[in-house]
């Protein structure tokens, strides 16, 4: 909702309010004011000029050499319209302007003459369609002033941010009767009150439908003439940015936007049988043409306004051009309404056509203003259009419901608020906005509010005026009293928590995507036809086609990010999201929603520490496994003690996600079923995202992740008598598994063995061609006594022929 | 002996006195203090001395090499400082950067996530999450916002069918836990959401947290209580604050929670559109209407809600001026925070 400041002062004196504190008052009534600013901003620099000299252009015919006294100086400017003559007061855009099309005047040289400056027509200046020539400001205009100043718009123009229960807001007036209220002086409005004499003799109207059109009332205006309004008028609808049309539509505008009820004016001589009759379509009544020209379906739910034969107009919501004033127009019907506000809004929704009323409407119009707002709209047509009223005219209000009043509890508003109030207090502050006031008994008040309050119908509704007129800022500030409760805590939560934190410390920056994305990606990752990750929940209306899907996955996600990085010359790329998934569910139900828990690592290992102390060594597999390690290790999901122990194993055939690299790829797998995967992303897949080098992943199901138990702290005695460490190292086949020796090893339920690691790994010269050696440290400890050499060598004798039989091996010599 | 003793004691001043480099220190150590060094032989001749006088010579002997003791280390800990500035071989460039372990970091808006909630744990509030794929009956209808309401056009929705939709905003939470659960409550409830809205200022995720306290007896003025402490926590202690009237239709009164611009400190600025004051958070006490269609006795409870979008304040708190870097993962950006 805009107006502007001496519109306002039109029905409120606002003093020395400056505009500043005006703006202040109107947001803590909850009427935010979103923007002051001067109206027609872009036309400051513009001034008023005389033509002093008219010449014919030297090199031209159809320009002329001007020279203009813009009050300081002469300058020559070249004009190209007709309508110049000498001693003419024109609009002048001197050299720096920029025009409101976007347009920058310079000096410049117009076929061979210089130019200082341009002359400019209204249409050039955004304030009407005319591009008659330059603008003529009536003679005995002062030059050299700014033309904001001659023109009466050096005005503000207030944006109010409307919240949607204040419809009386939606309105001039409506603003200046919250303004009064705040400062304590009076409204006035150009009409107050009115009454209508019944006359049908120039026109019937008939209400088939009451529920939605409460009341219809509609005046004739005869013999108007259609033309251009006057500045004043052209002015108030330009400075909140309604474009004039003729007096007529303006007339019509001008005062919706003064009273906040839209009214219509119909070519009376269009109307067939003199007749209005407020009805749903009929079944044959298909299609109908609004005065945009546009040719819209409509349907029996809609809310037509007839005459004899056919509709006329979407009522509430637009005109028919069947029945548009034109310039031909000599009678005006002027309707002045009050439709349903669900019918209207159903209605410019189904038709994708809102308008200035149909805003108005779908909030509601006040059902009591109709009279008002048509006699002043009617005395208006008179006056500028040269109109004559009829006399009387049709108000139908069959449908408006009889006012109630309302009880308002003294201790209930004090309770809710937290402040002390009585009666008085109360009583004052609701009588400020026009609410009567009467007391009930000791505690309760009867309440009538005015008609335009369409919003306040409850008891709660009177509470919130209350408070809004004590102030927000005055009423105290308390904290409840409540009894003691421990806020239980979610272990999901919890969980994210500590791994996005482990994961953070550990190199991995969090990413954090949006939740819709392309259906694209599930081909980029070449996903099989049957994957259940191809079932997607698709939006209905979304942005554009690189959202139009929930995911089901979060790695297409991250490769992209990956993407970008790399595009800004970042290579070293650890990242991890934490985040859902969708997997839809039947028509009309909601999608499961999953989280995951992926991480990609791709580029220098170690990130972008300096190169004096690392190396410039990318990451591999061993990284991402390395992570998924730490990770469970700090879950305590690793190890024998653990109640539900994840471990790596191969995949099995088709276990491997399709975009891995199946040679390196890990499943991590629990009792309770796989958890999920790390892997290298297929070169090819890594292509797809435009990404060269070499991607790895871990992809959790989070929701398993965080059911697994982990193993409970416990403590064990530190060990007291001294360890052994005995090396191993066997030579076996290429194709051995380090990891199965180990195995071997600690199931051998040997004697003594406390730990096992491998330390060394070598394939090459001398070693015979497909073989390796791998070399094991074994740990042997007794927690009873100290070891010696004889009861090692039993158990590590044991171990290497346990070995060495079972992989194919034999020690390594030396 | 005491006269031998004395006599070592000045000799090894002197001597301690000349000597200006760690090799003539070291020297001087074996010399006096070494294992065949000077104070060893005397204190080998302790054993010959009369019984009488071995405790008080004894004494005198260890405190003299106490006291030769103290006056090499403060030399030898002046000379190895020294060493440091000089360019000999020995020396270590500590100028040179430390091997800094890699580290990443979380995404700022789960960093300020993060910080909101612990704000309202530290309060009591209890922590509760719910679907992203909403049914309009929580979102819309549940909240008092019936179809055909002109404040759903406040909430620019994206639909998956017609009755499924992507929740705009955190408050079905509300209904889905008073539907659940009894009064007294404490919630606070954090979580993406989603709106067809895209500029410089819009992404059409972003997150949000949603509070609530239901219980008897809760006022307007326990609202401003609570939100003042969260603010004051959030921003500064000493931050002005104001509430003004707004519209919710699940809460009346309904307000909206401004602070004084932290980007200009309240006198003006392009960011909080020259007023002084930038809106953090809407808030309000839960509309009857809301209470009856989880059939809670509107007359017996009362209760606050309120919700707060995490980017904004991430915005507010870091200066980020364009809300479309949260969501590119640039690490340029993420590295910041």
């Amino acid at each position: 909702m805009k107006f502007s400041i001496e519109w306002l002062q039109e029905y409120v004196d606002t003093g020395d309010l400056s505009p500043e504190i005006l703006a202040e008052h109107l947001t803590m009534l909850g009427l935010e004011v979103d923007s002051v600013e001067p109206i027609f901003p872009e036309l400051t620099k513009l001034q008023t000029a005389k033509i002093v000299q008219v010449e014919s252009h030297p090199n031209a015919d159809k320009l002329n050499l001007c020279q203009v006294d813009n009050g300081e100086e002469v300058l020559s400017v070249v004009c190209g319209a007709p309508n110049v003559f000498e001693g003419m007061i024109t609009a002048f855009a001197p050299v720096g302007t920029v025009m409101p099309g976007g347009m920058k005047i310079k000096a410049s040289k117009v076929r061979g003459v210089k130019s200082f400056g341009m002359l400019c027509s209204e249409a050039e200046l955004g304030l009407s369609e005319s591009h008659d020539g330059i603008m003529e400001l009536p003679a005995g205009t002062a030059h050299g002033q700014t033309l904001r100043k001659a023109l009466g718009i050096d005005d503000l123009v207030v944006e109010v941010d409307l919240t949607p229960n204040r419809p009386d807001c939606a309105s001039v007036i409506g603003i200046a009767r919250e303004v009064a209220g705040v400062t304590r002086t009076p409204l006035t409005r150009p009409v107050e009150e009115t009454t209508l004499e019944p006359n049908y003799n120039d026109f019937k109207v008939d209400v088939e439908n009451i529920e939605f059109c409460p009341r219809y009332s509609a005046r004739l205006i005869r013999n108007v003439k259609i033309g251009p309004s006057p500045w004043w008028l052209r002015k108030r609808l330009l400075s909140v940015g309604l474009r004039p049309i003729n007096n007529v539509v303006d007339i019509t505008n001008f005062v919706m936007m003064e009273y906040g009820q839209p009214l219509h004016a119909f070519d009376y001589d269009k109307i067939s049988g003199k007749q209005i009759i407020v009805r749903n379509p009929r079944n044959s009544e298909t299609t109908f043409t609004t005065l945009d020209g546009e040719e819209r379906n409509i349907d029996n739910h809609m809310l037509m306004i007839c005459d004899a034969e056919k509709p006329i107009a979407v009522a509430g919501v637009m005109g028919g051009l069947n029945s548009e004033v034109t310039g031909d127009t000599i009678n005006i019907l002027l309707e002045s309404a009050c439709f349903n506000p669900v019918s209207i809004r159903k209605t410019a929704r189904k038709l994708n056509l809102g308008s200035e009323a149909s805003y108005r409407f779908e909030r509601g119009v006040d059902p009591g203003g109709c009279l008002v707002v048509l006699e002043r709209a009617a005395s208006l047509l008179c006056e500028i259009a040269g109109g004559t009223a009829a006399e009387g005219g049709v108000d139908y209000y069959g449908g408006v419901r009889p006012l109630n009043s309302q009880t308002l509890r003294i201790s209930r508003t004090a309770s809710l608020l937290g402040i002390d109030l009585d009666y008085d207090k109360i009583a004052n502050h609701l009588q400020s906005i026009g609410m009567r006031c009467k007391p009930k008994d000791d505690n309760t008040l009867w309440v009538n509010p005015p008609t335009f309050r369409v919003d306040i119908e409850r008891e709660v509704d009177l509470v919130e005026e209350v408070a809004r007129l004590v102030g927000y800022n005055n009423i105290p500030t308390s904290l409840p009293t409540v009894h003691l409760s421990y806020p239980e805590k979610d272990p999901k939560r919890e969980l994210r928590t500590s791994v996005s934190s482990l994961l953070a410390d550990t190199g991995f920056t969090e990413a954090i995507n949006y939740s819709f994305v392309t259906e694209k990606h599930q081909d980029m990752m070449q996903l099989k036809e049957d994957d259940s990750r191809r079932q997607l929940v698709q939006l209905l209306n979304p942005l554009s086609e690189e959202q139009s899907v929930m995911r089901s996955m979060l790695l297409p996600g991250l490769l992209e990010n990956l993407k970008r990085n790399i595009n800004f010359q970042q290579s070293a790329v650890k990242f991890f999201e934490l985040g859902k998934v969708f997997t839809p569910q039947g028509e009309d139900e909601q999608p499961v929603e999953k989280e995951r828990l992926t991480c990609i690592l791709s580029g220098r290992r170690a990130g972008t520490s300096s190169s004096l102390y690392a190396d410039d060594a990318v990451v591999d597999i061993f990284d991402a496994k390395g992570v998924a390690e730490l990770l469970l290790e700090t879950l305590r999901l690793q190890g024998c003690d653990a109640v539900d122990t994840v471990f790596f194993r191969y995949p099995e055939e088709n276990e491997s996600e399709v975009f891995a690299e199946p040679s390196q790829c890990l499943i991590l797998d629990t009792k309770e079923g796989v958890v999920g995967q790390l892997a290298k992303v297929q070169p090819a897949i890594a292509k797809n995202f435009g990404i060269k080098t070499e991607v790895y992943f871990i992809d959790l199901d989070f929701e398993l992740l965080s059911s697994l138990l982990g193993a409970k702290k416990h403590f064990s005695s530190l060990p007291v008598f001294p360890a052994i460490k005995r090396d191993i190292a066997l030579l076996v086949p290429v194709s051995t598994k380090a990891g199965d020796m180990l195995e071997t090893i600690n199931k051998s339920k040997e004697k003594f063995i406390e730990a096992t690691e491998i330390f060394d790994i070598y394939q090459g010269k001398p070693l015979e061609k497909g073989m390796k050696s791998v070399a094991v440290s074994v740990t042997y400890r007794s927690p009873t006594k100290t070891l010696t050499e004889k009861n090692v060598n039993k158990s590590h004798n044991k171990l290497i022929n346990l070995l060495t039989s079972r992989f194919n091996g034999s020690l390594r010599e030396g | 002996m005491e006269q031998q003793l004395n006599t070592l004691l000045t000799l090894a001043k002197e001597k301690l006195a000349t000597i200006s480099s760690s090799e003539l220190l070291e020297e001087f150590r074996i010399e006096f203090l070494g294992r065949k060094g000077e104070f060893t032989s005397i204190m080998k001749g302790l054993a010959q001395v009369p019984k009488e006088d071995k405790p008080k010579l004894g004494q005198m002997a260890n405190k003299a090499k106490k006291d030769i003791e103290a006056l090499y280390r403060d030399l030898h800990a002046k000379l190895s400082a020294g060493s440091a500035g000089n360019t000999g071989e020995s020396s270590i460039d500590l100028t040179l950067p430390g091997r800094k372990p890699e580290t990443g970091k979380l995404h700022p808006v789960t960093q300020i996530m993060n910080e909101v909630c612990s704000i309202f744990e530290g309060l009591g509030f209890s922590v509760a999450e719910g679907p992203d794929v909403e049914h309009d009956h929580y979102n819309f209808e549940a909240l008092n916002i019936p179809a055909h309401h002109p404040a759903r056009d406040m909430h620019d929705t994206f639909y998956v069918s017609d009755s499924i939709l992507l929740r705009t905003h955190t408050s079905p939470m509300q209904a889905r836990i008073m539907e659940t659960q009894q009064p007294p409550l404490r919630v606070i409830a954090p979580g993406k959401v989603y709106r067809c809205d895209s500029d410089i200022t819009h992404t059409p995720m972003f997150h949000q947290v949603e509070g609530f306290l239901v219980d008897k007896n809760i006022s307007f003025a326990d609202l401003k209580g609570v939100l003042t402490i969260f603010t004051q926590k959030m921003f500064d202690k000493d931050l002005e604050l104001r509430f003004r009237p707004s519209f919710f239709p699940f809460t009346e009164p309904s307000a909206e929670v401004d602070i004084a611009c932290v980007i200009c400190n309240g006198k003006g600025c392009r960011v909080c559109k020259r007023t002084g004051w930038l809106e953090i958070l809407g808030a309000g006490m839960v509309d009857p209407e809301v209470f009856k269609m989880v059939g809670y006795d509107p007359e017996v409870y009362s209760g606050f809600a309120f919700g707060l979008g995490i980017e904004r304040i991430a915005m507010l708190k870091y200066g980020i001026d364009d809300i479309r870097l949260y969501y590119e993962n640039d690490l340029r950006f993420l590295s910041q925070f």
